[in-house]
């Protein structure tokens, strides 16, 4: 090689020194790594505060040490060899199952302290009906114009969800003369058992979800029998919850929610063709491993950390003494605040991205909208704050901190990220997609139905779970619209009082400030607010790997 | 003709159906939102702020207490209670706020940048740039616990004479908070530097060091200055880290004194919450402070954010 005969040559062309170089390379690491790592400290402190790992026994750590961590560490290591891929598929399905087991907590939350079961089933029938109705009306009704099918299918919605008059004749003193569907249903004598009610809406729900997957990577017929059977797990745990000490309707939920659809992952990665099925045995091997260590150390009775963070934590409310005192009531209102910000927002934030990046022109209140949008997202939180404050409870009279009123408030502040975020998924189609759909003579609403929206859907999706974790964390915003600081029970209605995670958290370091709320209940909620945001983020960036490698 | 005027053509025919005008209508009433979102600010905003001073106050029909626009703007003194608003008091807490966010913010950021777009390797970025976003993802109360908590005792080994709600340990964690944003942005625009610029440097014999100090940097300085304006505009604007590590007694302390960091002071945001908490009856004068300052606060981000945008557009250097 030239080069090396020549280095003579090359060190008499001119003294370079390499140390400025390299310090200063090392100096960028240094600076790149140091919030990373001061970030990195904090947390372990704070975990270390809320679930005090010292505090177990010796045996404890043994115990779980043989049982899950030596296993999964040699399967990982086999299962890795043989093929990386099932690795990655198992690593999948342990933390599907955690993060669904996570979700499960919330719908049993929410279908045992804050809707009925009644309740809830009626609202799902008179939702369902007339959504079956459109259904139909689209699917084998072309003769129809579409102004007369939409003043049916509204007519339908209004009678099933308010009956007739409803709150239109409420408003000029009309009697009922029709009462809605969801009324009916509510005043039928005869009702079954909760949990059958709760089998019923969740099971249901997820039975539809399964189906509808199962059908769209397979055919009609097997996600039709996968919903059957989705089904009837779900009305089994009911069944057979009781019998293994679980409550029926608890035991419901986890299996609709958590179970079945990590069973149909599990099926779907592990025993089709292209499936990885040595990667159910590496999650096996956690599943395993964890019950076993669980049961290990309940037999040999070691005691395991006295976390702050325990069962207690999670089901009661506030309290005077740190010890005693409880997230409840706040991990329900930050559900239920995330879920009125999702159903605001969501679909006002697609379709602004829609209009700017499908129909709008290239003029100057396109640009406007442009620059607004930008600058909406630059705004403080507090400021958003104030907007509700002044506006939903000044202005339009609404009661101060209740769940409608943070909703729309959170709503409003993410709609700027939700939008911007969903206009990236949007421009990212590619344009022979548009351009196709057009050439078959597609109308702009059709191509954006069919063809841009179900391209984009992962990537608005991964925007929005974003938007909401930025949403879940807020606390000003809350704060200015009044919410109370303490609240004792979870808030039943869109009108009742609430408060969130975050804002426990707050009043918690600042209105009960001790030293025993600093070092008790404080970290345990940061924890269980971090843990929660973990989950959303994680679902997120699965959400976006798998969107751009299909890209 | 271009695809989108052939689109255009086909798409006329159809376009004025019940169905694509509802449709229509729909999305643009959405992306409408946005105005109407941003009047409503800016109108009640003004409206209550003027609700709140002596000066526009009997224009619009006010009665009772209000306060002397000068007093505001000039005041150093704020105390509710004795009726005195000196807006001043609270901005001189921002302002030190922002300072030391800056100090903490702007040279890691911008290493970070330098760092992330010309030496680390595909696998460092990979890894790095998720890491950094955590540091913007977690909520701001915890980042305001963490100061209180842990950062505070740790500095008051180094300064003893530190009250328990300070400056210094807000501004460290709103530092950190926004590192990820002035890295990200810098970043953006290091890697818009054309790779022609740093071959040429390499063929001229410049060292790696030369060539990022010496050409990437100052080619992508637009991007990196308005990186530094949209990041302290999010620090002036930051709430509950201020709010539970600052403190909530108002004084007026000098920003540019390091000594006046370990005292704590009240900062317009945590002003804002501190009103909210305390006993304030709807339509009050307190109340209509809070939009006052409210008002200050969205200017100043404002100005901020529209030169960041000028800054960037204006003087981006085009290839």
């Amino acid at each position: 090689m030239a080069a090396e005969t020549d280095t003579g040559a090359i060190e008499d062309f001119g003294q370079v020194s390499r140390t400025v170089g390299t310090v200063f390379r090392y100096l960028l690491l240094a600076a790149t790594m140091f919030g990373i790592v001061m970030l990195a400290v904090l947390l372990l402190y704070v975990a270390n505060d809320a679930i005090r790992p010292l505090t177990a026994d010796p045996g404890w750590y043994l115990a779980f040490f043989l049982a899950l961590v030596a296993p999964t560490g040699i399967a990982g290591w086999a299962v890795r060899r043989r093929d990386p891929a099932a690795l990655t598929f198992g690593t999948f399905l342990v933390g599907m199952l955690v993060v669904s087991l996570m979700f499960s907590g919330g719908v049993a939350l929410l279908v045992i302290d804050v809707v009925p079961p009644l309740v809830a089933l009626a609202f799902a029938i008179g939702l369902a009906v007339p959504i079956g109705a459109t259904v139909g009306l689209t699917r084998y009704a072309h003769r129809i114009s579409f102004t007369l099918r939409l003043a049916a299918t509204t007519a339908v919605f209004y009678l099933s969800l308010f009956g007739l008059p409803g709150p239109i004749g409420d408003a000029v003193g009309a009697p009922p003369i029709v009462p809605s569907l969801v009324a009916l249903v509510q005043s039928v004598p005869v009702i079954p058992v909760d949990w059958m009610m709760v089998a019923a809406v969740v099971g249901g729900g997820s039975a539809a979800a399964i189906g509808t997957y199962v059908a769209s990577v397979g055919d009609g017929s097997a996600g039709l029998y996968a919903a059957g059977v989705a089904l009837a797990a779900s009305a089994a745990a009911g069944a057979a919850g009781p019998l293994v000490g679980v409550d029926s309707v608890p035991a419901v939920v986890i299996t609709a929610v958590a179970l079945v659809p990590t069973t149909a992952y599990a099926w779907r990665g592990g025993f089709t063709e292209e499936g990885s099925p040595l990667g159910l045995v590496f999650a096996a091997t956690v599943v395993v491993g964890a019950l076993v260590g669980a049961a290990a150390v309940d037999v040999l009775g070691f005691a395991g950390p006295q976390s702050w963070v325990d069962w207690g934590f999670l089901t009661s409310a506030h309290s005077g003494t740190a010890e005693n005192a409880g997230l409840y009531p706040a991990i329900g209102g930050s559900i239920l605040l995330m879920t009125t910000v999702a159903a605001l927002s969501f679909p006002v934030g697609v379709g602004a991205a829609v209009y700017l990046e499908e129909y709008a022109g290239d003029n100057a209140l396109t640009r406007f909208v442009d620059v607004n949008i930008s600058n909406l997202a630059g705004v403080p939180s507090v400021v958003y704050g104030l907007l509700g404050l002044g506006v939903f409870v000044t202005y339009l009279g609404r009661s101060a901190g209740t769940v409608l009123v943070g909703g729309a408030t959170l709503a409003l502040l993410i709609l700027p990220i939700v939008i911007i975020s969903a206009r990236e998924a949007i421009r990212s189609v590619p344009s022979d997609m548009r351009q196709a759909s057009y050439g078959m003579g597609a109308t702009r609403w059709q191509t954006v139905k069919n063809v841009v929206l179900p391209e984009a859907f992962p990537g608005i999706l991964t925007g929005t779970i974003l938007a909401l974790g930025r949403a879940i964390g807020e606390t000003a915003p809350l704060i200015m619209i009044g919410a109370p600081n303490v609240v004792f029970n979870l808030p039943t209605a869109l009108g009742s009082k609430v408060s969130a995670m975050p804002l426990q958290v707050y009043a918690w370091s600042s209105l009960f400030a001790s030293e025993d709320f600093y070092t008790k209940a404080v970290p345990a909620g940061v924890v269980v607010l971090l843990a929660v945001l973990l989950a959303m983020n994680s679902v997120a960036i699965v959400l976006r790997n798998k969107f751009e490698r299909t890209q | 003709m271009s695809t989108d005027e052939l689109t255009t053509d086909i798409t006329t025919q159809t376009e004025n159906s019940p169905r694509e005008l509802l449709t229509r209508t729909f999305f643009f009433l959405c992306a409408a939102l946005s105005i109407v979102t941003t009047i409503s600010i800016v109108a009640l905003l003004v409206t209550e702020a003027a609700r709140f001073f002596s000066l526009t106050a009997p224009l619009l029909g006010v009665t009772g207490p209000t306060a002397s626009i000068v007093d505001f703007l000039t005041g150093t003194s704020w105390n509710i209670n004795g009726g005195e608003f000196g807006v001043l008091t609270l901005v001189s807490a921002t302002v030190m706020i922002t300072l030391g966010s800056a100090v903490i913010a702007i040279p890691l950021g911008v290493a970070t940048a330098i760092y992330l777009s010309e030496y680390a390797s595909e696998r460092a970025r990979s890894l790095l740039k998720p890491a950094l976003e955590i540091l913007a993802g977690v909520p701001t109360v915890v980042y305001g616990f963490f100061a209180l908590i842990y950062i505070t005792p740790a500095l008051s080994v180094v300064f003893p004479s530190i009250g328990t709600f300070n400056m210094l340990s807000a501004s460290i964690v709103v530092g950190i908070m926004i590192i990820p944003m002035v890295a990200s942005i810098s970043e953006d625009a290091m890697s818009a530097v054309p790779d022609e610029l740093r071959q040429a440097g390499y063929g001229m014999g410049a060292t790696k060091f030369d060539v990022a100090t010496g050409i990437v940097v100052p080619a992508a300085l637009s991007g990196i200055f308005s990186s530094f304006i949209l990041a302290l505009s999010r620090a002036i604007g930051e709430t509950m880290a201020v709010t539970i590590a600052a403190g909530s007694r108002a004084q007026f302390l000098n920003p540019v004194n390091p000594a006046s960091f370990l005292e704590g002071s009240l900062p317009m945001t945590a002003a804002m919450v501190q009103l909210l908490l305390g006993d304030i009856t709807g339509g009050g004068l307190a109340y209509r402070s809070l939009f006052a300052i409210g008002l200050v606060l969205f200017v100043i981000t404002l100005v901020m954010n529209v030169i960041s945008d000028f800054v960037a557009q204006r003087y981006r250097e085009e290839y």
